[in-house]
């Protein structure tokens, strides 16, 4: 799907809801809640990329652990190829992580970890959704979504409006669809704040099943690369733990088509560069 | 001379006391009224922490280690089953998520801090790799999937004694406290929720832990205190009804109490000061002290009216009051000196807190007895007691059968001196005997009765699995990842070898323990891949494997965040310090001589190095105490009978009486631990006033009515005895309520102090006047002076 049938797409459903939905009298801020997420969605991400990323962690007393990432991450079909080659510090640099991510939710994901000091590559259980990705803040499926977010898990509702980093966004709520989904991922309600020009989440507030306040992330420094919104920096704050997980995106590219055969076993053990 | 001045000012102010007795009571009921209106503010706090000051250096660095590692003091939930298959059947195993899940929604809990078979993560060797997944997630439906679980468990030693049993026949459930003040109101709630449970299937659940100690002393202590507190009251008041059999005998002394522990407490409470385990003891002990003075007072009374029965009220008072403001000056003063020595002597703030709101009390039961006793006295007409007869003449005082018992001990004691002297000098032979063998110990367990809930749930859990009672090693090293040096991580496994050798250690946890697990589960689950790895590397990809499919907060326990600190946990199955001390102080000699090297150190932390520091320094307080409270009171009473010699008599019985408890302690096996380390102090606070009393009456009749030293004792017996009698009556069967407490070491140290009165009591009656017969010191030489100031001629109390 490129840009401009997107944008079509965008204003026909924009035209369709200001006229079925809501009187005209309130106009076009009113949009429902499923709606936004449709445009969230329908948001192009580029067909595969290649980005240095730096994952910074910081626990609740200020100590701080770094690593510095190169990520690749490709579609094949519906079925999305991710792979992680870790470039420092000294004593992980090598370790590769791949994860083929099926589109069916009944199938478990395949993840494959190489460790250096072994000489092996180790397959590695399949996590919950909602566990946490590699010791940051974020779960799996916070990392698999990246910045969209899933329509079959939630219900949607548009409960108003505000200003996030000098940005309009309406405001969201979403409440997982059943216990079991809400405990899958770890969350009883996500209320994110949309910006409505580029329909880029700026700003979600999660709440844990017990419902107390789990952890914020903020989507920042939203550059356009190739005629793409990416977001070069996210940060999470975990309200529990007090733990910090910062990333930073940079050398994004996605113009660059990414061999397939990167995304295997094979290539995870050699590694790249 | 002196004293005539005295008594003069006293007559003066006691005449104006009687003139204004609704004013000034008017003024000692506001008092009461204001003190106890912040009785309720007054907040409880029984964790055995707040026995310890919170800046004690083994306390700073605990505080330290528990930010760093999280560790606090828990509640544990065990499940135990008898069953061929253990707690290994599906019903036992689902018992367990359940009772996981109901505990994470008690609030006050931390959801993220209960470690349970439910909540662990196994670490399994597979042939492509590693495998990090919960024990079990879902229902458990049949045996077999039970049995599996069984030997994931059994494989992962880390595990085996510290969440399961090693025959596997109970399992635990560890929640840390979010807020450890809100233990009592936690620990109610799990009782509850335990008894709900659905532990059909033949197990049987505990709720114990030092969390649970906490929680448990709590209501403990209020249901011991609404029982002590009215009995106390009552049986003073049987008391105070034998000694005069009337009704303002007991009403007006009854009102002191009232004041006395009314003001200490709203004073407590006012001043944020919380109520601990022993405060229990404080009003019981202020009751029994209280209506001391007023006893004396009030014998003193009747025994005007009895032998001048046409005085006016206000004659009577002022005359009873003129006699004995001195002695209860004195005795206030020494009681409170023996309080304060408690409250500089020891570094436990409960203790403190005691020894500050006893003095306190005593000197608020003082103003009372001063003022709002001749004050009370004042509104009522004069009205003798049946037990004081009317006399006329010089007769005998008043005889009832008190006063005929004192009479024969006293003529008995002054024609006996030597032989009572030869016996306490035997006894004090056989009390050394006794004093040697005290052995100082402390046990938190043994707080509890053996047929209480928590006592008989920490002793099934020190049965089945390691313990309940924590050592934890710090580790440190001087730069961030200094821990994934393979060489300092041997040095950690070392030093769990040789701490599991000590006595009462049942096993030890670190990181080591998972990292050999990650090894092994690495190499296809080969046993003899259970060790650690030699490559730094390799740890480091191991914790970065770890974290792609474990929890991150999994290694939260044993190692900091940039591995530069690791715990190392030791359980023990006992909490008794003579125990502990020998793991410690081994502890800490292999930590000096084996362990610590330029790059790697380690230091003691945990539960049980603080109830080591903590004793340890019990007993150099309690002596310092004891030598504190004989020192302030050999001071009193040395300067206002203006004799050292004198003073140093006073303390005679005392003295006496804290060597024989010692002795009884020695005999008997109690320890001199927290509960108990307070006796002396208080014997001596309260003992002393036997002596003091004896003393000061016989240098009132020998200077002041001229009598022979013989005649003098003939004389004391009947009056200062008998209002002696019922002075020990009201604070031996003071402490003697708190003997009934369901509280062991408020028993024990309610019957020690009951010994210790005792023994002062009957010394005070005996050796006492025997000595002074033999020694004849000089404070008892009769004045040269021929001339006697006139004292008290009855018509000078005509007030108008």
């Amino acid at each position: 799907m490129n840009k401009q049938t997107q944008k079509t797409i965008a204003i026909f459903t924009l035209l369709v809801s200001i006229f079925l939905i809501n009187p005209p009298a309130s106009a076009e801020k009113k949009l429902t809640g499923d709606e936004i997420a449709r445009r969230i969605n329908a948001r192009d991400e580029g067909e595969s990329v290649s980005r240095k990323l730096v994952m910074e962690m910081i626990d609740r007393r200020g100590k701080r652990r770094e690593r510095v990432t190169l990520g690749f991450r490709k579609y094949f079909g519906d079925e999305k190829r991710t792979v992680i080659f870790y470039q420092s510090p000294k004593n992980v640099k090598g370790t590769g992580f791949l994860t083929y991510d099926y589109p069916k939710a009944d199938v478990d994901d395949d993840q494959w970890l190489y460790l250096p000091a072994m000489r092996k590559v180790r397959r590695i259980s399949a996590s919950d959704r909602g566990d946490a990705f590699l010791g940051t803040d974020f779960s799996y499926e916070d990392i698999k979504k990246e910045t969209k977010i899933s329509l079959e898990d939630y219900q949607y509702s548009n409960i108003g409006e505000e200003e996030v980093d000098g940005h309009h966004t309406i405001i969201i709520e979403q409440i997982p669809i059943n216990k079991e989904v809400a405990k899958e991922l770890g969350y009883s309600r996500v209320v994110s704040s949309v910006d409505s020009e580029i329909w880029m989440t700026r700003k979600s507030e999660f709440w844990d099943v017990r419902g107390n306040r789990l952890k914020t992330i903020y989507t920042r420094e939203i550059r356009k690369v190739q005629g793409i919104w990416t977001a070069h920096r996210l940060e999470v704050i975990n309200h529990k733990t007090g733990h910090l997980t910062n990333f930073t995106f940079s050398e994004v590219d996605y113009s660059e088509g990414i061999d397939d055969d990167l995304f295997t076993k094979v290539m995870l053990k050699r590694g790249v560069r | 001379m002196k004293n005539q001045i005295l008594n003069t000012r006293a007559e003066h102010f006691f005449s104006k006391v009687t003139t204004y007795p609704k004013t000034l009571l008017t003024l000692g009921i506001f008092a009461i009224l204001l003190a106890v209106s912040f009785i309720p503010q007054l907040t409880k706090d029984t964790r055995t922490e707040a026995f310890i000051p919170t800046d004690h250096p083994a306390v700073v660095y605990r505080d330290k280690v528990e930010e760093i590692f999280g560790l606090k003091d828990p509640m544990v939930i065990s499940v135990m089953n008898d069953d061929p298959e253990g707690v290994f059947n599906p019903h036992s195993l689902n018992l367990v998520r359940w009772l996981t899940d109901r505990v994470s929604e008690i609030p006050g809990i931390d959801p993220e801090r209960i470690t349970s078979l439910a909540t662990e993560d196994d670490i399994i060797g597979t042939e492509e790799g590693m495998l990090i997944e919960p024990f079990y997630e879902d229902e458990i439906a049949n045996q077999e999937e039970a049995t599996k679980v069984r030997g994931a468990v059994m494989d992962f030693p880390l595990y085996l004694g510290s969440l399961v049993a090693r025959d596997g026949n109970a399992t635990l459930i560890v929640a840390e406290l979010l807020d450890e003040s809100r233990a009592q109101e936690i620990y109610e709630s799990l009782l509850k929720l335990v008894s709900e449970a659905p532990a059909n299937g033949g197990e049987t659940i505990h709720v114990a832990g030092e969390g649970a100690v906490a929680g448990y002393l709590g209501s403990y202590i209020d249901a011991d205190a609404q029982r002590l507190n009215p009995v106390a009251a009552i049986v003073i008041s049987l008391i105070l009804f034998f000694a005069y059999r009337t009704m303002r005998g007991v009403m007006l002394p009854n009102f002191i109490v009232l004041g006395t522990v009314g003001i200490s407490l709203g004073v407590m409470a006012a001043m944020d000061i919380p109520f601990y385990i022993i405060t229990n003891a404080l009003p019981v002990v202020l009751i029994g002290i209280a209506v001391a003075d007023s006893i004396h007072i009030l014998a003193q009374y009747y025994e005007e009216m009895a032998q001048h029965p046409d005085s006016t009220q206000q004659a009577l008072i002022v005359r009873a009051m003129t006699q004995m403001w001195r002695p209860v000056t004195i005795t206030t003063l020494t009681t409170i000196a023996g309080f304060m020595g408690i409250y500089f002597a020891s570094f436990m703030p409960p203790m403190k807190a005691f020894g500050l709101f006893a003095a306190l009390g005593v000197a608020s039961a003082y103003l009372f007895t001063m003022i709002v006793l001749p004050a009370g006295l004042a509104l009522l007409k004069p009205l003798p007691s049946p037990v004081f007869l009317i006399r006329t003449g010089h007769e005998k005082p008043s005889s009832d059968r008190y006063s005929r018992f004192m009479t024969k001990a006293g003529r008995w004691v002054a024609t006996h001196p030597t032989t009572v002297l030869i016996s306490t000098a035997l006894v004090i032979v056989i009390s050394v005997i006794g004093a040697l063998q005290l052995e100082v110990n402390e046990s938190r367990i043994d707080n509890f009765q053996t047929k209480e809930v928590i006592y008989l749930a920490d002793q099934a859990i020190n049965e089945s699995l390691d313990g309940t009672a924590y050592l934890d090693v710090v580790i440190e090293t001087p730069k961030a990842e200094g821990l994934l040096i393979p060489a300092n991580l041997r040095r950690i496994e070392a030093l769990q070898r040789y701490l599991e050798t000590l006595p009462h250690v049942k096993g030890t946890t670190s990181i080591v323990d998972y990292l050999k697990q990650m090894n092994r589960a690495m190499h296809e689950d080969q046993p003899e891949t259970y060790v650690l790895p030699e490559d730094a590397d390799l740890l480091a990809q191991y914790f970065l494997l770890y974290s792609a499919s474990g929890d991150p907060s999994d290694f939260e326990e044993e190692i900091d965040y940039d591995y530069r600190l690791a715990n190392v946990r030791a359980t023990m199955d006992t909490g008794r310090y003579s125990d502990e001390k020998i793991v410690v102080e081994a502890a800490q000699h292999y930590i000096q001589n084996t362990f610590n090297v330029p790059g790697i150190t380690a230091k003691l932390s945990g539960r049980v190095n603080i109830d080591y520091h903590w004793i340890s320094s019990l007993t150099e307080s309690h002596f310092r105490g004891i030598v504190l409270a004989l020192i302030a009171v050999w001071l009193m009473a040395a300067l206002t009978f203006r004799s050292a010699l004198a003073g140093l008599l006073a303390l005679v019985p005392v003295g006496m009486a804290i060597l024989i408890i010692y002795a009884v302690m020695g005999f008997s096996g109690i320890w001199l631990g927290v509960g108990t380390s307070m006796f002396a102090a208080i014997a001596i606070g309260v003992g002393v006033d036997f002596s003091i009393h004896t003393i000061d009456r016989l240098i009132s009749l020998v200077k002041e009515d001229e009598l022979p030293l013989t005649e003098a004792f003939v004389q004391l017996f009947p009056s200062t005895g008998r209002a002696m009698l019922f002075n020990f009556f009201a604070v031996f069967f003071g402490f003697g309520v708190l003997a009934t407490s369901q509280v062991p070491p408020l028993a024990r140290f309610g019957s020690l102090v009951g010994v210790a009165v005792s023994v002062s009591f009957l010394a005070s009656m005996t050796v006492l006047p025997a000595l002074i017969k033999v020694l004849q010191p000089g404070f008892l030489k009769p004045k040269n002076k021929v001339v006697e100031v006139e004292i008290m001629p009855e018509t000078s109390y005509e007030f108008k």
